[in-house]
Parts: C-alpha cells; sequence; structure tokens
C-alpha cells in the first residue's frame, strides 16, 4: 500500500480522531487546579480541549476528502529503508550508553558501509568499511569529548 | 540611517581574522551540506547548533548564519549537475539549471547561481536592516490578544503554504505540532501535562532533539528509501564567472525576486522553496522570454536562485523580532540564540540593541564567502557530489545521535531524536509538510499562554480577541485563508481570477 493513498489517508484520519478524543478527554479531565484559585479560564486543559476539537474536525475533512494520487509511485527500495532504519535504531536505542561511544560508533559505521556499499568486492568491502567505520568513531567522538567537552555516553 | 550606521559598526567590528576563520569553514561546511542530496540546510543548522554549545555567543552564532546562507546556496550545485535540488529550496533552480548543465553550459549556470545568491542575500540583508528594528518596536504594542493570534497565523499560514494542493494536510501537521507542545509543565501554573506520569517528559519535549529527528534521521531514512541518484552531467564547461552584461540585463530580475524573496521570509514557517517558487512565477509573469523558462532560462535561473536566498534574511525578521521564524532553519536558530543567552522577541531592541545590525554583518560576510568559493570551487563541489550515501549517511546518524545527547547528557534524548525521525519520514510519504509541524512545536507555548493570559485579562470574554485593531486583522486574514483553503470555496476564487483564466485561456 502506498503511504500516499486514499486508504492511508482513511486509516490516518481514525488514529487521528482516535487522538483527538484521546487530548478532549484527557483536557476534560486534568485537574482544574480549584485549590490553588485559578481563574477558570486559565485551566491547563482548555488548550489540549481546543487542539482535541481541532484535530478531529480536520480528521473528518482529511477522511471525507481522500484521493488516490495520479503520479505513478516512485522507484524506492522500503527494503534498503528498513535495513537503514532497523540498524540505525540498534546503534540509538541499544549500542549507545551500553557500549563505549566510539566502539558502538565503529561498529555501526563500519556495518552500515558493509551492507549497502554494494559496489565493492566482499572482502575489500570489509576492509574498508572497518577502517571508514574506526576513523569515524575516532574523530566524532575526539570532536565531541575534547573539543566540545561532552561526556560521552 | 542610524540602523545602516550601527549596521557599519557591527561590519567594521566583526572584521578580524577569528571571524573570518569561521566564515570560511561554516561557509564551506554549509555549501557542502546543501549540495548533497538528502542533507537540508535545516538539518545543517540543527546539527551544527549542538556543535555550538561551548563557543562564545557571536561565534556560535556567526557560524551557524554562515552555515544557513551556505546550505541554501549549495542547493544549487546538485540541482545543476544531477537535476536533483540538495535543498528543497533549489527545486526551482533545478527547472532550468539542469537543462543548461546539459547545454554544456554547467559553469556559467552555477556562476549565475552565485551572483543571483548574493544579490538576493544581499537585498534581504539591507531590508533586515531597515524593516527589523521598526518591526520590534511595533511587537511591544503587542500584548496577550496579538501574540496568540501570531502564532496562530504562524500554524495556519505555514500549514497552508507548505501543505501545497492539500493544505488540510498542513493544518494538520500544526496542529500535531501544538498538541506536542502541551507535553510538559504548563507556562502559567506549571502543571505537569500530558506525560501519562512519565518523570522524562515533565520538562517537556526538547526541540532540538525533535528537529535533528524530524530533519536529520527523516532524512536518512528518505535517502536509503530512493534509488539511486545518477549524475546526469558532471562535466563542468565553460565559464563560472556570470557575464556582467546578463547580470545587468536581469537586474530588474534580481531587485524583483530579492524583495519578493524576504517578504516570503517574512511570512512565518513558510521558507526558501515557496521564495523560488514565488519569485520564479512573477520572473516568468513580465519576461519577454517566458517561453524559454523551463528550458534553460538564465533569467528563471537567477529568479529562483535569487529568491531562494533572499528568504533567508527574510526569515530572520520575524524570527529576532518576534521569535516566530519565517522558515525550519530559522527555527532552529531561535532556539540557538536562547542557548546562548539572546532572548529573541519584542525586547531584543531593548536587551541587545545592536544584535541584529551583528547579524546583518555576520550574513554580509557569508554572502563574500558563498561569491568567493561559488566561483573558485567549482570543480571540487562536482567531486563531493560522488561521495557514496553508504559513507555519508552512518556519520549523518552518528551526529543526530550524539548532537542532542550532547545539550542535556540524556539518553532519552536520544529516543525523543528516533522518534521524530520515524515521524518525519512517516509524514514525508504521506506528503505531509513537516515545518508546520516543527513551527507548532516552537508556538504552542506561546499561542497556550497568551490564549489563557488574555481570558484572565478579560474575565474570560473572548470578545477581547476580536475588538483591538491588530488582534482584529489577523483574525480576519486567518478566517479569510481557513475558507480559501477549502476546496470548492479555493475553485469558485480561481475561475473568476482573471489571472487564472488567462493563464488558462
Amino acid at each position: 500500500m502506498r503511504l500516499d493513498s486514499a486508504r492511508a489517508d482513511r486509516i490516518t484520519a481514525v488514529v487521528l480522531i482516535a487522538m483527538g478524543l484521546v487530548m478532549l478527554w484527557a483536557g476534560y479531565t486534568m485537574d482544574r487546579l480549584e485549590i490553588r484559585r485559578i481563574h477558570p479560564s486559565s485551566i491547563p486543559g482548555l488548550v489540549p480541549m481546543m487542539l482535541g476539537v481541532g484535530i478531529c474536525i480536520c480528521a473528518v475533512f482529511l477522511f471525507l476528502g481522500a484521493r488516490d494520487p495520479d503520479d505513478p509511485p516512485p522507484a524506492a527500495s522500503w527494503r534498503n529503508m528498513l535495513i537503514a532504519g532497523v540498524w540505525s535504531g540498534l546503534f540509538a536505542l541499544l549500542m549507545v550508553g551500553n557500549l563505549p561511544f566510539y566502539a558502538a560508533t565503529a561498529i555501526y559505521v563500519a556495518g552500515f558501509v558493509i551492507i549497502f556499499d554494494t559496489g565493492l568486492p566482499p572482502v575489500k568491502r570489509a576492509v574498508i568499511g572497518c577502517v571508514f567505520g574506526i576513523l569515524a568513531a575516532g574523530i566524532i567522538g575526539a570532536l565531541f569529548r575534547y573539543a566540545f567537552l561532552v561526556r560521552l555516553p | 540611517m542610524t540602523g545602516f550606521a550601527n549596521f557599519g559598526a557591527a561590519l567594521w567590528e566583526l572584521a578580524t581574522f577569528t571571524t573570518l576563520f569561521h566564515v570560511t569553514w561554516a561557509t564551506l561546511l554549509g555549501i557542502f551540506v546543501g549540495s548533497l542530496p538528502g542533507l537540508t540546510a535545516t538539518m545543517g543548522v540543527a546539527l551544527l547548533t549542538t556543535l555550538t554549545y561551548t563557543m562564545d555567543r557571536d561565534a556560535a552564532i556567526l557560524v551557524l548564519l554562515c552555515m544557513y546562507v551556505g546550505a541554501i546556496y549549495g542547493g544549487s550545485r546538485s540541482a545543476i549537475l544531477l537535476n536533483i535540488p540538495g535543498t528543497p529550496a533549489s527545486a526551482a533552480t533545478a527547472l532550468d539549471g539542469f537543462p543548461l548543465a546539459q547545454q554544456g553550459r554547467a559553469g556559467y549556470a552555477m556562476g549565475l547561481a552565485t551572483a543571483g545568491s548574493a544579490f538576493g542575500t544581499l537585498i534581504g540583508i539591507i531590508l533586515l536592516v531597515m524593516l527589523a528594528p521598526p518591526l520590534a518596536e511595533a511587537a511591544l504594542k503587542f500584548g496577550s490578544y496579538e501574540f496568540f493570534w501570531l502564532a496562530l497565523f504562524g500554524i495556519v499560514i505555514s500549514g497552508q503554504l507548505t501543505g501545497g494542493s492539500s493544505p488540510l494536510k498542513g493544518y494538520i501537521a500544526g496542529m500535531l505540532g501544538l498538541m506536542v507542545a502541551m507535553v510538559g509543565s504548563d507556562g502559567i501554573h506549571s502543571h505537569v501535562r500530558l506525560t501519562g506520569g512519565w518523570g522524562e517528559l515533565n520538562g517537556g519535549i526538547g526541540l532540538i532533539p525533535a528537529m535533528v529527528g524530524a530533519f536529520g534521521f527523516a532524512e536518512v531514512l528518505s535517502v536509503m528509501w530512493q534509488s539511486v541518484p545518477q549524475m546526469a552531467n558532471g562535466k563542468s564547461k565553460g565559464s563560472s564567472l556570470p557575464a556582467l552584461v546578463d547580470l545587468w540585463r536581469y537586474r530588474l530580475t534580481i531587485v524583483r525576486s530579492g524583495v519578493i524573496g524576504t517578504l516570503v521570509g517574512i511570512i512565518p514557517g513558510v521558507g526558501e522553496d515557496i521564495g523560488a517558487w514565488a519569485s520564479y512565477a512573477a520572473a516568468r509573469r513580465k519576461s519577454p522570454e517566458r517561453d524559454q523558462f523551463g528550458k534553460g532560462s538564465t533569467e528563471g535561473l537567477t529568479a529562483a536562485e535569487t529568491g531562494n536566498s533572499a528568504v533567508v534574511p527574510g526569515a530572520l525578521i520575524p524570527a529576532l523580532t518576534l521569535a516566530v521564524p519565517g522558515s525550519a532553519p530559522a527555527a532552529v536558530l531561535i532556539a540557538a540564540l536562547f542557548i546562548h543567552g539572546i532572548r529573541p522577541g519584542p525586547m531584543i531592541m531593548l536587551e541587545a540593541p545592536t544584535f541584529i545590525y551583528s547579524v546583518a554583518a555576520m550574513m554580509v560576510f557569508a554572502t563574500i564567502a558563498i561569491g568567493v568559493f561559488g566561483v573558485a570551487l567549482t570543480p571540487l563541489f562536482i567531486q563531493v557530489l560522488r561521495i557514496p550515501r553508504a559513507w555519508l549517511m552512518p556519520v549523518v546518524f552518528t551526529l543526530c545521535v550524539i548532537g542532542p545527547y550532547a545539550l542535556t547528557q540524556r539518553i532519552f534524548d536520544i529516543w525523543v531524536m528516533v522518534a521524530f525521525g520515524i515521524i518525519g519520514f512517516l509524514m514525508r510519504q504521506m506528503n505531509y509538510p513537516v515545518a508546520p509541524l516543527v513551527l507548532g512545536i516552537i508556538l504552542g507555548d506561546l499561542l497556550d499562554k497568551s490564549l489563557r493570559r488574555g481570558l484572565i485579562l478579560s474575565d474570560g470574554d473572548v470578545t477581547a480577541f476580536f475588538t483591538r485593531p491588530i488582534s482584529a486583522g489577523f483574525a480576519i486574514i486567518i478566517a479569510t485563508s481557513i475558507i480559501l483553503s477549502i476546496g470548492p470555496v479555493r475553485r469558485f476564487v480561481a475561475a473568476r481570477n482573471p489571472f487564472t483564466r488567462k493563464a488558462r485561456g
């Protein structure tokens, strides 16, 4: 399914309506701080309630006006995107914080080059990827650690 | 005239070796970022912001402005050589730049683009010096009612103009940004809202991690999603110095595009791409060679490049005086200004009276740098465009990870970056503009506080929002914009618009 199709817009509209209703409910049930004797017009839930209503109205129009695009789908690789997304997610959410930053970055960059630089023979790619990964990790890490005095994760 | 005297003094004060050093590397980096498809000006400014934490204020702002000016200009390189705009701002440039490159005039096209960008930025700087101080003074008269409408105006106009054929998606993106801004401690009573008991969210969602994710990680995913771009005509033939006679012939186009670009820049959250298209359309309407537009027109190329570059100083006018960004990179600049101890907004002329002139002077240095590098380093940038994405993207993503972390030293901000990266990618795929989302995050607090403060002042009477002249003006413009964006109304108006009819007929 294309993500800019009418079906995708309708599904999004339903999700947005659900979000809008949650926002409206959260704003309505939010503490009105009567104990602090605030002005009733300044309750913290006022704008969330308005946004909840607003997003629901927009979502209804989105649902009713959903239309398939006229242009053909662009040439694209979902596989490449998913692999890059998962590998990057692993680096950001698992490796960083659990491994020393230099090691995590070197593994990530080397892995990325090995996976995607398909123009080179496998052995050469692995060697170049590892060298590039170590260099990139060293330069980026040193830049933040010594030039910008950041305590690396 | 005092304004220009202050501007001259700022130029003199900045003319030091340190300034030139920062201008050189930051503008080069900006051109590099802008010229690579997949790296945008917003992403460049956001990532560089994370590298400026330890710099002194003026040096930090200088390098960010050089990055911004350089990246918007740099987008023309790949637009001309590859028919792939390096940044969205250069989409109009590709229309005439690429046909010129195919005719073997790539060097000349890049030279003309350089001249157009330099003149556009200079026109914008002159207007910045002229308009920003009086605007800041006028903004001192703004109260809660006016600021509420101003914030809403920014969201609506940005949503409408960046949403393209579907303003509704622009509005939705803006509202999602406002919803994000509601998370955390509220600005009046410090009541913690919508955190679901998650302590990390008490301070709200950070703008820098959100922007780095929405523009950085989302770009990485988008680049990996696209098919590999092919070099269409990498050989630069001909001189990269534009002929003075051509520039003189297009003097009116340059001035007109510069003014249009600056005015587009002043409109909140609209950005460089709209500035380029508006200038291009105006040039086409006025040109005696309009049939050449789209086929390699040097006038079209000049108009587009002048227009997008003029947006840069234009976008800083509301950013500095109202704290409302004129474009997405200007939004990051606002965050950077706060980090470095400058509070943009109506008080800027009282708290830092010479700062606006310093900003204008910094942009002059950046403009000179793009002029020099644009002409001298054309062959180098052709090589830069050959860097494989498999090498570039992991480095970009590593910077996306470490940049937001460096500001707060919280792993949580890396999660926020990743979440906004996925959201940003999905929004692009579904044709939702990302700029209104960011504008919503920035303006959410202003909108929320102004609405509730206004209601307290009027004792709950909403008519106070419609009876003051500026508020009423904003309300009318917003209502008209929304009504005109409704499909049947838009078609009805277009059918009766003499310009539209003429174009069709």
